[in-house]
């Protein structure tokens, strides 16, 4: 995410930059800097994307809806990425995620959108950024499983001397409600689109085994080493309304 | 006529009655309306028939059997801020209308194939998304809105579009109604419901024409009122309805009236 401070001349008005209301959240490095979402978050019950691109009209019925259901998830996207430019998608997890309410597919008059149970949702794949979890590193917190819309289905603990260690299986939607949840500096989670997690998910699931299988004085030393220090320079979010 | 408009702004104090725009949106939450044009593009660009979509551009269709192309006149944001603009600006023919003038009604037409076959090649409603006034509009909205409470939203979508609306305001200055006349696709697929429509421009049987041709000076959609005023009624594709030439009548609306029905 760009950070960019103080206010913004945008067409005339000046507009107070987001990273100045929030401005403790923007001084964070975002989790898994090395991993890219791998493409465009769409609204719950989209298409495969080809179709979805093919059928959408950027009419703004469910950006208008997400906005009326006061959760303001889907945003339009931009000129950065022309091929999908005008196109609705999730922009900002860490302060607008998706709950699932369902409310925007039905609206979509184009059938790109799609009515679905929430369970059959598939807008990505959160990953957990084991370095900077408190659940990974000697704490107990279960904020993102309590954030869970679909909850036991979704997270595996795997309880240990190292904490309450959570693990978000395949069944999870993406809605990035546990992202924003995470009161880790900068979230510890990040979603990213279902294509890319099955391209890393061989990758991803090693290094979670690996952790589970290390011995204590090598965990040891990651998790005083490297991580706690990470964690505790990054501090807490600060305490924001819901919308 | 700002009725319709209204009602869309209503859904940022998050009222349900109209959500979304007018390419496209859910009245009252349920019932789920699109463009005529905007259908044509989603289906040439996705070559499948959608159900959704089908029942969607229905309930727009039966509408506007009804009122023809009423939804340039009355519905469409650009009418109403072509409108200011032409009440700004002085009156006098210019080169540019000189020009304009002789731009036939009919390119609309070309121009509507030609977007639908843009849109079945690169596989994405290409008009729809980047260019429409309806899409733009209604995003422009949106966008200052989001920015001023802080929401989620790309500034250059605004300002893309944004600068698209001050664009086609630019060229409605250059060329009055050359837009609405001969270019918008949009208005031209209206147009073809005026043939069949309910409501239609018709002339009171038995009362006479003073030929003083101030219904046609009156239209800035440049219909032929005149010539037809000896037939009972009009179905002219680029009428919309706005009822200059039955105020502007030296009969002052005896003679010319709409017809709903009969």
């Amino acid at each position: 995410m760009s950070v960019s401070g103080g206010l913004v001349l945008t067409s005339g008005l000046l507009v107070p930059d987001r990273s100045v209301l929030h401005a403790a959240k923007e001084e964070f490095e975002g989790p898994l800097p090395d991993i890219d979402i791998g493409g465009i978050i769409r609204p719950p019950g989209a298409l495969p994307e080809k179709e979805f691109r093919a059928r959408c009209v950027s009419c703004g019925a469910c950006v208008n809806a997400c906005h009326v259901m006061k959760y303001d998830a889907i945003a339009v996207s931009g000129l950065k990425d022309l091929t999908n430019f005008g196109t609705p998608y999730i922009k900002d997890m860490r302060d607008f995620p998706c709950a699932l309410c369902m409310e925007c597919p039905p609206l979509c008059p184009t059938g790109a959108l799609k009515p679905l149970p929430k369970e059959k949702v598939s807008m990505g794949t959160a990953l957990i950024d084991f370095s900077l979890c408190f659940g990974w590193n000697g704490d107990v917190c279960l904020s993102c499983s309590k954030a869970c819309p679909l909850g036991a289905t979704v997270f595996d603990f795997y309880n240990g001397e190292w904490g309450n260690q959570p693990y978000i299986n395949e069944g999870c939607v993406g809605c990035g409600l546990c992202v924003k949840y995470c009161p880790i500096g900068g979230s510890a989670i990040k979603v990213v689109t279902k294509k890319k997690y099955d391209s890393l998910k061989g990758s991803y699931k090693a290094g979670f085994k690996s952790l589970l299988s290390m011995k204590s004085e090598e965990r040891y030393n990651i998790v005083y080493g490297q991580n706690l220090p990470k964690i505790m320079e990054r501090g807490r979010l600060v305490e924001r309304e819901y919308r | 006529m700002f009725g319709i408009l209204v009602l869309f702004l209503l859904q940022f104090v998050n009222v349900k009655v109209l959500v979304g725009g007018l390419t496209g949106s859910a009245a009252l939450w349920s019932l789920n309306l699109i463009d005529v044009f905007a259908y044509l593009e989603s289906f040439s660009a996705s070559r499948v028939f959608t159900k959704e979509a089908f029942f969607a551009v229905v309930a727009v269709s039966a509408l506007y059997l009804i009122f023809g192309r009423a939804f340039c006149g009355w519905v469409c944001p650009m009418d109403f801020l072509y409108e200011m603009v032409d009440k700004a600006k002085k009156r006098g023919a210019s080169a540019f209308e000189k020009v304009s003038a002789k731009i036939p009604p009919g390119t609309g037409y070309v121009i509507a194939a030609f977007l639908l076959f843009v849109s079945w090649l690169l596989g994405v409603p290409f008009f729809s998304n980047y260019v429409s006034h309806l899409t733009n509009f209604f995003r422009a909205v949106t966008g200052v809105v989001s920015l001023g409470l802080g929401l989620p939203v790309d500034r250059d979508v605004v300002i893309y579009s944004v600068s698209v609306i001050l664009f086609l305001l630019l060229f409605e200055f250059f060329f009055p109604r050359l837009w609405c006349r001969a270019l918008c696709p949009v208005g031209k697929v209206y147009g073809l419901f005026n043939k069949v429509s309910l409501l239609r421009l018709g002339f009171v049987e038995g009362r006479q024409c003073g030929e003083c041709m101030l219904c046609d000076q009156t239209c800035y959609m440049k219909v032929k009122i005149a010539m037809h005023v000896d037939k009972s009624s009009l179905r002219d594709t680029n009428c919309i309805y706005c009822g200059r030439c039955a105020e502007g009548c030296e009969t002052k609306g005896r003679l010319i009236k709409f017809k709903l029905w009969r």
